[in-house]
């Protein structure tokens, strides 16, 4: 049967004052979908709805299966593009360089940002600091599909994260455990990722972000509601994205993996663990044959089950990105500590 | 004994990148769905099995490439020439003849609809929308359908030739929510505001039913398209 569109709220521009949203229509939840949240929607002509969540959540889901690539120019765009990725990430420096580099990394100049825009058909994504809603302002004027508020930029703001919900433009955040994950996605985070460990080509920070979730997801499940009520509080999530994600079995919204994916293994451990699609940073232009490696990373995300094709990719790919050990010794520090 | 029972039709979705598992999770919910098997497709051995085909949204230029790495490229032109085959956004790119705004040097299409489309008519994703449409065809069609367009392509031009089946209309947008620039037309015969469209046991929506609780368009398809013949 039809579901009644309910109809619009319009928000005005920073206030939230209508009952928190719950996020609706990820993945391949077995009860997704009812009308999506409108909070942050404008209204076109009376009729149709620009940025409500369900054209936010909507385009992450478009991305599913696949793989989003760094790109620092147009020229690495159009190779990610060829080569199959789902969305590139337009960036001045990948993290493995800000690593090494050090320094303060901000938002991307715009005009670079805009020549990789003109040069790809399939959707551009740009990075801000966590907190730095006017570098968020810029991006959504200059039209880039996705922000990623992103902890391998240097945080603007220590304490509180970006109020997403008055954008129009969607948002994807990094997550360590559930706990994070709804924090993000009751701040308006349309799309999550884990954090993983940025720039080391080491895989073992996603793995425990995503086991984490995964994990919490498990025992939120099978709690009632009295147990829920009291573990949203140890995990600080609000409850309703809480007794929603246990409905579901899963995040509310799509869950990407990122930081440290370097090679197609890596990218099917990562879908076999539960995620949606996977995100390479530094992994592919730092590899010695970057367009032959994005294609055996896409394969593998496609075909994440197939021992056999996996097999087939993952041959002669040339040397990968050099790894780092994470520990305290990591050059730059753990960028997954950043924000909360 | 063995029992004799009516082969269900098997109604394959191309699982290769995109929202796949959400058409899944709506034909598992129409009251036909006991009629069907529903496969995800990621081999042409999978396909071979399939007696009608959606192709989800995601980005074509993707799917196509994952399709020609997959050795599917072949057998889904073989397919679609035969079988019943629903392509919503970047699948309904994949069924038109002809594509403007394509990735450079040109992208790969299976072809199977006379139209010519054009990839994200409406821009970057700060212009995606959602719109109720007017359909026919589908059940209780005085209700209108909420349409999710997200980057959504634009159909340009109609051009069945004469051998071609007819192609009818099957879900329409208000020509004021067109791109800005075509929004002033008001013709009722403009193809741009064609948001849905059915040419033989071909389907396609620009936009996405599969991120709606409401499945009327998934009940059409299975109606109209895969069990119409049996």
């Amino acid at each position: 049967m039809s579901t009644p569109v309910p109809t619009v709220l319009s928000a005005p521009q920073g206030t939230s004052l209508q009952s928190p949203p719950i996020p609706q229509g990820a993945g391949s939840a077995s009860t997704p979908s009812t009308a999506p949240a409108r909070i942050g929607a404008t209204q076109r002509d009376g009729s149709s709805s620009l940025g409500t969540f369900g054209v936010k959540s909507g385009l992450a889901q478009m991305l599913k299966g696949g793989v989003i690539m760094d790109v620092v120019n147009a020229e690495q765009a159009r190779i990610a593009e060829e080569a199959g990725a789902c969305a590139v990430m337009a960036l001045e420096r990948v993290p493995a360089d800000i690593r090494a580099e050090g320094g303060v990394a901000r938002m991307s100049d715009p005009e670079m940002i805009k020549a990789i825009v003109d040069a790809v058909t399939i959707p551009v994504m740009a990075k801000v600091r966590i907190g730095h809603f006017v570098e968020a302002q810029i991006l959504q004027a200059i039209g880039v599909d996705y922000i990623d508020e992103s902890e391998v930029l240097t945080p603007a703001d220590d304490e509180y994260h970006i109020n997403k919900h008055p954008f129009k433009v969607p948002f994807v955040c990094g997550a360590r455990d559930l706990g994070e994950a709804l924090r993000r996605i009751s701040e308006g985070a349309a799309m999550i990722r884990t954090k993983g460990e940025a720039g080391t080509g080491n895989v073992v920070e996603a793995v425990r972000h995503q086991r984490a979730v995964m994990s919490q997801i498990r025992q939120a499940s099978v709690m009632s509601e009295e147990e829920l009520y009291v573990y949203a509080k140890t995990i600080g999530a609000p409850f309703h994205l809480l007794k929603e994600t246990a409905r579901l079995k899963r995040l509310p919204v799509v869950n990407f993996a990122a930081g440290g994916v370097a090679t197609p293994a890596d990218a099917a451990l990562m879908m076999q663990l539960g995620c949606d699609g996977v995100f390479v940073g530094s992994g592919i232009f730092h590899s010695g044959d970057p367009a032959k490696r994005a294609r055996a990373i896409v394969q593998a995300v496609t075909h994440y089950n197939n021992y056999k094709i996996l097999a087939e990719v993952s041959e002669n790919l040339g040397p990968a990105m050099v790894g780092l050990t994470i520990d305290a010794n990591l050059k730059g520090g753990n960028f997954a500590a950043r924000g909360h | 004994m063995a029992e004799i029972k009516p082969r269900r039709s098997v109604v394959g979705i191309l699982a290769l990148q995109g929202a796949f598992a959400e058409h899944r999770t709506a034909l598992e919910k129409l009251s036909l769905s006991r009629k069907l098997q529903i496969l995800l497709v990621k081999t042409p051995e999978d396909l071979a099995q399939c007696d009608a085909l959606i192709i989800p949204g995601g980005e074509s230029t993707t799917i196509a490439l994952l399709a020609r790495l997959a050795g599917l490229s072949e057998p889904l032109k073989e397919f679609v020439k035969v079988k019943p085959v629903w392509g919503t956004c970047a699948g309904a790119i994949l069924l038109s003849q002809a594509v403007e705004n394509a990735k450079k040097g040109g992208q790969e299409l299976l072809g199977g609809m006379s139209i010519t489309i054009a990839r994200n008519g409406w821009g970057s994703q700060v212009e995606s929308f959602e719109a109720p449409l007017e359909v026919e065809g589908l059940r209780d069609p005085s209700s209108p359908f909420n349409g999710v367009f997200i980057r959504a392509p634009v159909i340009l031009q109609l051009h069945p030739t004469t051998d071609d089946p007819p192609i009818t209309v099957v879900a329409r947008l208000a020509p004021g929510l067109l791109p800005s620039g075509l929004a002033t037309l008001n013709a009722s015969d403009e193809p741009r505001t064609f948001v849905a469209l059915r040419q033989g046991l071909h389907f396609l929506t620009t936009f996405h039913p599969e991120l709606t609780n409401d499945n009327r368009f998934h009940e059409y398809f299975v109606r109209e398209c895969v069990l119409a013949g049996k």
